[in-house]
Parts: C-alpha cells; structure tokens; sequence
C-alpha cells in the first residue's frame, strides 16, 4: 500500500497569550490524505481546525508553539519550524484562504498576483507565466482577459475562483481550503463545489476542504475528520459518518443541520464549546452528550478502530468493542 | 475571526469604562506618561507653596551657572531658573490643558451633530471643517494673536479654535458607528427623543474617545503656545516655558554660553508632550483598537515536544 | 479616462478653497481695531504720512470696495505694499521664498528619507529592541519644540561641525572680488545645513510612527499571509505588498505636514537668522507690516493647498479603487 501523501501524527498547537496564560488550540490529531483523495475537517467555529491546516504550512504566528508530526511526501514539515515548512509551499501545498475576497493585495492586478508564485518557484517565467496563468483563470471558469483587472473588479465568487487558481499555479500535490463557499451565496457555492471536486479528479489533486458546513463535506469528500475542542471526535469515510455515525457529537451535528425537504424539526445542540485555555478532564463533549455516562467526565477517551478507515473517540463504543471482544 | 485572531486578541471590555481603565493602565508607556504629566501639574498646582516671592526678581548675577544657591543657574535677567521654571509650569498646563479642551468641545460638538443628524447637517459641518483644515494652523494663529491681543484667554482660544478638525472627524466617525448599534436603534424604536439618545447612549461610548484625543491635543496646544511665545505674542506679564525659551533667545544665552537657561525649559515641555503624547496614544489605542495579528515577523512559531499522556 | 470626474472635482475644490483663504486674509486683516496705519512703527512715520498712507491704500474706501480692489490686485499679481519700506509685497517676498525653498526641501527630504526607512524596520522588527528604539527616538525628537532643538544645535553641534549659524551669506564672501558661482553655491548650502537639519529632524519623528504604524496595519492583512503562504521572503512580501500598500497614508501624511511645519520653519529661521519668508514674518510680525504678513500668509495657504491637492492626485493614481 502506497504511503500517504500527507500524514500528521499527534499535532499539537498552542498559542501563547503573554500574561494570560497559553490556549492549547489543536490538541494531538492524527489523520492521512492519500493522493488525489478528497478529505475533509469539519467542526463548530473555534474548534481548531483552521489552526490546524495553517499548521500544515507552517503558517503559524510568533505566538505560536507547535508539536508532532507532519509527514508530507514522506518529509517532516515541521522539523525545523518555519525553516523546514517554507520550502513546501505554494509548490507541494498550496492554501485557498477562509475571505479568500482579502487574499489579494488590493494594489496589484489578479494576474501578477498568479505570476508571482510561478516566478518565484521557477515554474514559469514571463510570457510563458502570463499565458500559464491565463489559462489557469479560463480553468477555474474566468474569462482570461480579465488577468489585467485588480481584485476590486471582481465579484466574490470570482475571487474565490482567483484565488483557486493562483493555488493551483506550481502544481501542488495538495490543496488545502479553508472554509471556499462561506459569505458566497448559494447558487456561487454550488459552482465552487464542483469546481474544486472536478479539479480533484482532473489534476490528481488531494484536497483538504475545512467547513462548519456539512453539506459541503457530504457534497465533495470521500472522508471526513470530525473536530471538537481542538481534538478529532471521529473519522470515517462520509457516508458512514452520516449513517452510522459513532460519536455523539457527529451524529447531534448531522442532525443539526435543517432538511430542506424533510420534516424533522431543527436539532440544536444545547450548550458551547470547552475553554481552551485549560485543559480538559474527561470527554470535551461530555457537559454536551446526550449519551453522556459513568467515565466520560473524568477518562478521556482513545481514539478506536470502529469498522474499516473508522475511528471515534467516545466511551460508548468500548462497551461495543468489549461486547464484541 | 479565525482561531489565530482571537487567540492573539485582547478581551474585550464587558464595560466601557472598567475595561478601559484595566487595560490603559496595564501599558507601560500609559503609566510612565500619567506619571509624568501629574508631576508636572503638581508642580504647577503647588507652585505658590514651593517657591515664595516673585520669581522674576533678580537674585544673582546675569547668566550665573548652577550652584548650591540656585540649582538651575540664572537667567538673563538674573532670576533664579528653577523658580522660573516651576512658574513656568503653571501656565504652560495652563494653556495646555485650557486649550486642548476647547478644541475639544468644538470638535466633539461639530463630530457629534455631524455624526448623529447625518444628511444636510453633517455636509454641512462637514464642509466647514474641511476648508478650516486646509488653511496652514500657525499663520493664522500668528495674525489672530497680533491682531486680537495678548491675553492669556485670548490665546486659549485661539489655539483652541484652529486645532478641533481633527477631533471632530474622529468624533464624527465614532458617532456613526455608535448610532447604528443595536441598542441604540431599540431605544429610537421606543420611542426616545434625539436628545435623550445622545445623552443616555451616544455620547457616553463616545466620552472615552474623546478623552483621549484631548490629551493628545494637549501636546499641540502646548506646542502652539510656546510658537506664539517665541514670536513674542504672549501675554507679557506672565511666565512660561515658551517665553522662558524666547527670553533665552533674545538675551543671546548661546553667547553667553549658558545652557542652563536653554536646555531645562525644553526638556520640560518634551517630557510634558511625550508623556501626554504617551497616554493618549494608549488610550486611542485601547479605544480603537487594531485586533491584528502581524502576518510577519522576525520571529517565529516554535518546536515542542510532543506532551505525555496519560495510559 | 478612469476618474476625471474625481480630478476635477478635487481642483475645484482646491480653487474654492483658496478663495476661502483669500477672503479669511482680507478679513483678518482688516479686523484690526483701530487701524492698521494707526499701529505702525517707523521712522518716518508722522501724522501726515500716516494719512496719505490710508488714501492710497484705499482704507478710507468701503469694505466691499476695498475686498473687490483687493481681488483684483491679486489677479494681477499684486499684493499691495509693505507699510515699512513702500515696496511691493512681491518684491519683498520675492528673495525670501527664494531662500526658503531649498532649505525647507531639503529637510522635507531628509525626514521623509529618515522616518520611512526607521518605520519600515521598526514595523518589520517589531517588538524587538530595534523597534522600541526607533519609537522612542523618533517620539522624542517628535516631542521637542523646533525653536528649542533649533538652539541646541546652535550650541552644542554647529561649533563642533563648524558650519555657520545664522544668515545665508559668508560676509566676508565678495570681499576680494566677485566669487565663483560655485562658491557662491557652497556657501548657501552651508548656511543651510543646520537650518535644514533642524527641520528634518523636527518632521522626521511623525513620519516614523506613521510609516510604522501604516506597515503594521499592511503586515495584518490577508494578502501578506498569501504572500509568505506562497513562499516569498520577508524581504519580498515587505517591499512587494506590505510597502505599496502603506505608501497610500504615507503620501497623505506629506501633504498634509507641510501644514505643520510651518510653525517648525518660521521660528527656526528665526533661530538661524535665515532671511526666508519665515524670518520676513517675525519681522513683519515686529514692526506691524501687515500687507507683508497677509501676503506671506496668503502664500503659505496656497502652498499648503496645492501640496493636498497633489497628495489627492497622488493617492488616487496609487489606490486603484477610488473612484470617487
């Protein structure tokens, strides 16, 4: 079996807050993205899981300290820090940012912003850059005139889309977006959407689609992680976590979510998320669950094996797994 | 926000004028300037008490150096400069703090009812206070005070009238803000009269602001007074920093080589514009706050070891 | 053409506002109580002079008539006479502006130059030592009055460099025959040195917060985090995107402080005994002159005026999105 083209072991981020102590924002995650696999990070705003893919690029601020493992084609990104993430960028792994509206220096036009990378890759140079990056506006459903227009000119989806393909301009093994379709309306998502799965499909490309939205996920991604608190609740392939989900909190969140069709009435889970700036006892979910009983305030979960590529982290299935045993 | 912001951000104040307060005086630069500026005005405030009789007298020779007698040396008049000095004080903050208020009124009443009453009223207002902004400040002081007399009130005033452009957009833009918040667009769907609106809602949110652009006025009203001073427009009978330095000019100190008459005034003036300049920097700065995180640094994230766990 | 209609609109507004300021001049001038004649002091000042003074200055005349006169003559380049010596105000503002230019500029540039490359580093380097150093310096220099760091250079450096302190000219030039231009040309910069770096260094400070300031806004944005995602240096995302960016305050900030230091370079000339318009305004200022000071003041408005409207220019062709 091939190894995964992205493998993060026990991710740790904390940020350091001065006098104020330290909030401790992605608490040791494990997951893997094979090549040209779709993969998504959902969870609540707050959660981590922007935090965590910006870890991925080694994009973290002074304030920041981070620990484990982040194996991309076999080499640790984040050996070294800043040092050993730089060389990655834009080149292996590229980023469509949450707002990707701001992405775009304000002063400059669209097209040297996709050039810039491609220059500074030795990907492309000149002319050669120019027609490259046309192309790549045409690819992502933008006229390729426009490469002389400034940001301010286009609409919020197309900025989106600008932003895809400036991603997109070294050939990057990953792409990891972080939240592509919020303040767009829903008809424009619905075009991302496809665009970003038939981009997937068409350049090999593995993608990591951060979202609160789970829709998107269920749309677009073959498997998902599930963050709470800084901490992956569970992990599957995305039909099993809608069907069979295997954590409290998966299962309340797809329920969550209105059915446009259906009858069901509007499940809101009651409560809000744990402070992470101290460290948690127990479940993080445990003041939340409906399921809650006997260890989960005060035993901290594992994460275990529930069926094929399924993993969840709650109390529930290790009665299920001794009954089995 | 992202995780990255308000991990790095500072928590916002559950009540103005608590959180206000906590946060300015927790910045070193806000402490070390209020420290500064309230000795001065002690100084100023007890003037009388600490230096008795009339400090222009003459008490040694000319341009006499520091000694045991008259620490600061004398000046060209033969007056003792720390005395001169302390006086000096009193009308210095005097005009400074005076006129940093009226600016102040002005700029806030215009910014206000720009602000509040929007449409006609604020292009109106705000017309005005864009043709004021562009005439040069000091000419205008300059031919006000020859023209209009050197009192001391008379100068407040003038230095009061040219500076409030600045506050009154500043207040102005507050204002806006403030109007379209939500409880203030409750309190107007009760049913509550413009007044009582800015009374009771606006104006409260909107008094720490302007309080803080008042005290950094205050380094410019001070600034503009020694200008007008040093022009030999003040108001002759009395004593400030300004005319200290001016009165050191024109008995040619420099020739005399005596520093003393020259340095210690200014530096006071420095340390009273630094250390206003200082508060209510940090003031605005913790009113109008600028959440960023700084995308780039010298420094960077750092490596960890992976934490145990507990089995 | 992308925004004529915004151009436009600005030079209008430029030229509205300078007929505001020539009004404010002739209102403030003629606001005097009493007379301006009644308050002059010159030699040969006696009752009778005084009285043929006002006829022909025309302040026997009407208010309006003498506004109206007052407008003409300026269309015509005429700024009235000066009350002490009967030239006219051009020829005596003339040589003055002359003077001032250069050594104004001069230090203009220098505290441009100075404050951007100090704000550039400190915003890069921000928090470290190198940061707080620029700062401190840069609000104590910002904290001085001009006319006071004026006189400590006069004391404690301009001996130690041995450049001269007052005046434009070396007396002594010309003495034994008629000087070279280049000569001539050194001596000025040399009386403009001390001059010139008085106001640097007075300006300069502001500038420092202000660039610091415009680049830490910048170095938040989005756009930077792309940058550095994309893999450009420090350096690059510095100049590349930050810098254009905070370039947009910073252009306003020179127009709008050339509003400021005038007071800065009227009281150091003084100090330096610098015959530009600055000096003629203390003197002026001094023996009651007041066509003199309306002029100058007119003049400082006009420049004050045309320098915002060259920043409203400027910044519009940097920021692609004005429109308006």
């Amino acid at each position: 079996m091939r190894a995964p083209l992205l493998d993060v072991s026990d991710l740790h981020v904390w940020f350091d807050l001065g006098g104020r102590g330290e909030v401790h924002a992605v608490r040791g995650i494990d997951f893997s993205v094979d090549e040209g696999e779709r993969f998504g990070l959902v969870g609540e705003s707050g959660c981590g899981k922007t935090t965590a893919i910006l870890a991925l690029m080694g994009l973290l601020p002074p304030n920041a300290s981070v620990a484990g493992q982040v194996l991309l084609a076999g080499e640790n990104v984040l050996a070294r820090g800043e040092d050993s993430a730089a060389p990655h960028r834009w080149s292996e792994i590229a980023m469509v940012f949450q707002g990707a509206m701001n992405a775009f220096n304000p002063v400059r036009t669209i097209g040297e912003q996709i050039v810039e990378p491609m220059e500074l890759h030795d990907v492309a140079e000149g002319r050669v850059a120019v027609l490259r990056a046309r192309e790549l506006l045409e690819v992502v459903g933008i006229p390729a005139d426009r490469a002389a227009r400034y940001p301010h000119e286009f609409s919020g989806g197309m900025r989106q889309r600008a932003a895809i393909a400036m991603a997109l301009a070294c050939n990057p093994k990953i792409l990891l977006a972080d939240e592509p379709t919020t303040a767009l309306d829903v008809m424009v998502q619905a075009q991302i959407l496809e665009l970003l799965t038939a981009l997937a499909n068409d350049f090999g490309l593995a993608l990591v689609l951060v979202t609160h939205d789970l829709p998107v996920v269920a749309q677009v991604c073959e498997r998902a992680a599930v963050m709470y608190a800084g901490v992956i609740a569970e992990l599957g392939p995305v039909d099993e976590l809608y069907h069979d989900p295997r954590h409290p909190y998966t299962r309340l969140l797809f329920a969550a979510t209105p059915d446009l069709y259906g009858d069901d009435e509007v499940v809101s889970i009651p409560g809000a998320p744990p402070r992470l700036d101290r460290e948690p006892i127990g479940c993080p979910f445990a003041p939340r669950c409906d399921r809650a009983f006997a260890p989960c305030p005060t035993v901290t979960p594992r994460m275990l094996e529930v069926g094929t590529h399924h993993l969840a982290a709650c109390h529930l299935n290790e009665r299920v797994v001794e009954a089995v045993s | 926000m992202t995780i990255v912001e308000a991990a790095s951000a500072p928590e916002a104040p559950a009540s103005v004028r608590a959180g206000v307060f906590r946060h300015v005086l927790g910045q070193p630069q806000a402490i070390v300037g209020l420290a500064v500026v309230s000795v001065f005005a002690l100084v100023a405030l007890l003037e009388p008490v600490l230096i008795s009789g009339d400090p222009k007298e003459k008490v040694a020779a000319v341009f006499q150096a520091p000694s045991s007698a008259h620490l600061l040396g004398t000046d060209g008049g033969g007056a003792d400069m720390l005395k001169l000095l302390a006086a000096g004080a009193q009308i210095s903050l005097l005009v400074g703090f005076a006129a940093a208020v009226v600016s102040a009124l002005i700029g806030g009443s215009f910014g206000l009812l720009a602000g509040f009453f929007g449409g006609k009223t604020d292009i109106v207002l705000m017309r005005i206070t864009d043709y004021v902004l562009v005439i040069p400040d000091v000419p205008l002081m300059v031919v006000a005070a020859a023209l209009f007399g050197r009192s001391i009130t008379n100068i407040i005033l003038i230095i009061g009238i040219i500076y409030w452009t600045t506050t009154a957009r500043l207040i102005r833009a507050q204002v806006k803000s403030v109007r379209e918040r939500v409880y203030v667009r409750r309190a107007r769907a009760l049913g509550a009269g413009n007044w009582r609106l800015i009374g009771k809602h606006v104006l409260p949110q909107v008094a720490p602001l302007l309080i803080a652009n008042t005290v950094l006025l205050v380094a410019y009203a001070i600034f503009a007074e020694m200008f007008i001073t040093f022009l030999g427009l003040g108001d002759p009978s009395l004593i400030s920093w300004g005319r200290l330095i001016e009165n050191a000019f024109t008995d040619d100190a420099v020739l005399n080589n005596a520093w003393w008459a020259i340095v210690p005034p200014g530096v006071c003036v420095m340390l009273v514009v630094l250390g206003s300049t200082l508060l209510g920097q940090a003031m605005e700065d913790t009113l109008n706050p600028r959440l960023r995180v700084g995308h780039l640094s010298v420094r960077r994230f750092r490596i960890r070891p992976v934490p145990r766990t507990e089995p | 053409m992308r925004g004529i209609d915004f151009v436009v609109k600005r030079v209008l507004f430029a030229i509205a506002t300078v007929f505001v300021a020539i009004t404010l001049n002739f209102v403030l001038f003629r606001a005097i109580p009493g007379d301006a004649i009644q308050a002059l002091r010159c030699q040969h000042c006696t009752v009778q002079f005084k009285n043929a003074l006002r006829k022909e200055l025309g302040l026997d005349k009407s208010k309006w008539t003498q506004y109206r006169l007052y407008v003409q003559g300026l269309a015509h380049g005429d700024m009235g006479k000066s009350l002490r010596s009967q030239n006219p105000v051009t020829h005596e503002l003339w040589p003055a502006i002359k003077n001032t230019i250069p050594m104004v500029a001069l230090g203009y540039v220098f505290s441009i130059i100075l404050g951007t490359i100090t704000g550039v580093i400190a915003a890069w380097r921000r928090g470290t030592i190198v940061d707080r150093g620029s700062v401190g310096t840069a609000l104590a220099f910002y904290s001085m009055p001009p006319q006071w760091l004026g006189l400590m250079i006069v004391l404690f450096l301009a001996s130690a460099v041995g450049l001269p302190t007052s005046g434009i000219k070396d007396p002594s030039l010309g003495i034994l025959g008629e000087p070279s231009l280049w000569t001539v040309v050194i001596d000025r910069l040399r009386h403009m040195v001390l001059p010139s770096l008085s106001i640097g260094l007075v300006l300069y400070g502001e500038y420092t917060l202000v660039v610091r300031s415009a680049m830490l806004e910048t170095l938040g944005e989005d756009y930077v985090l792309t940058a550095r995602a994309k893999g450009l240096s420090s350096w690059a995302t510095v100049w590349k995107h930050a810098f254009r960016n905070a370039l947009l305050p910073i252009v306003t900030l020179v127009a709008i402080s050339l509003g400021f230091i005038i007071g800065g370079f009227i009281t150091i000339e003084y100090v330096f005994s610098y015959p530009g318009i600055g000096l003629a305004i203390v003197e002026a200022i001094d023996q009651r002159d007041y066509p003199i000071l309306q002029g100058a003041f007119l003049l400082l408005a006009l420049a004050v005026i045309f320098f915002n409207l060259v920043a409203d220019l400027l910044y519009f062709k940097l920021d692609p999105r004005v429109t308006t």
